[in-house]
């Protein structure tokens, strides 16, 4: 499946960073692709294009505070997740999703 | 990401003297302040009190332990003259709030200066935080033998 999502933490600086890794990781280890947004202390980095939003199947927001930009999804499989999840589970979460959408 | 390798390493963000394979700290607090000190014999902030400070409110937020026994504790805070990393490991490990709730023994300490205006540095502590996602990583974290096999690791590059 295509996994697209917006990682975002308190201060911007180090978890929002590892969320990204953890969830592209995941993703690939389990033959899915994953493009992650960061919103971090030095602004928005790799934002998701119109494209990569249309295209994708589930939207996997790993946030701690109030992402910019959450209208884009409208219409969208969301899962809200904190970035702790992402970063001790990563594959559970994934493979959650996966159950999730088959149903 | 490839760019930046080119033109910037990780050695401005860190080096030899802000690694401390020998961390003497048994317990978080006193394992923020080691490192803070370290930071302030560079240069890298201009005041400990400070700056643990807000390192300290920053751990009240959320927790900072990984997992696999690795911490990232992080301030940014005014008194922080250039936006670095300092690299402790202990021999015992100690009481952290980690997501695996088990102890840590390496501690990766974040300074960033309030306003920053050269990103760069930024980005190669966003660097690091991606490193931090492979396992790989955080094992030869545990078992790299000297500051120069440190350094060589922290300047790997993120696969994705």
């Amino acid at each position: 499946m295509k996994i697209i999502g917006v990682a975002a933490c308190t201060s911007g600086i180090a978890h929002t960073y590892i969320a990204k890794g953890k969830i592209v990781k995941a993703a690939q280890a389990l033959g899915h692709t994953a493009n992650i947004e960061t919103q971090g202390t030095i602004g928005t980095e790799d934002e998701l294009t119109p494209e990569e939003i249309k295209a994708a199947d589930v939207v996997i927001i790993a946030a701690d505070i109030k992402i910019g930009g959450r209208e884009r999804f409208k219409g969208k499989k969301i899962v809200e997740v904190p970035t702790s999840m992402v970063i001790k589970a990563p594959k559970g979460l994934i493979k959650k999703i996966e159950e999730e959408l088959k149903k | 990401m490839n760019e930046l390798t080119d033109q910037f390493s990780i050695a401005d963000v860190i080096t030899k003297d802000l690694i401390n394979l020998d961390l003497k700290a048994q317990n978080k607090e006193d394992a923020i302040i080691e490192l803070s000190q370290m930071l302030f014999d560079k240069g890298i902030i201009n005041s400990v009190d400070d700056f643990s400070k807000d390192v300290f409110g920053r751990e009240k937020e959320g927790m900072t332990g990984l997992g696999q026994g690795t911490a990232i504790p992080h301030g940014k805070s005014d008194s922080v003259v250039k936006t670095s990393l300092a690299i402790g490991r202990t021999n015992l490990p100690i009481k952290w709030e980690s997501l695996d709730e088990k102890p840590v023994n390496i501690i990766i300490l974040f300074a960033v200066r309030n306003t920053d205006a050269n990103t760069v540095h930024i980005k190669l502590l966003q660097r690091v935080a991606m490193l931090l996602a492979d396992e790989d990583f955080i094992h030869h974290l545990h078992t790299v033998e000297s500051k120069d096999k440190m350094l060589e690791l922290l300047s790997k590059e993120p696969t994705e």
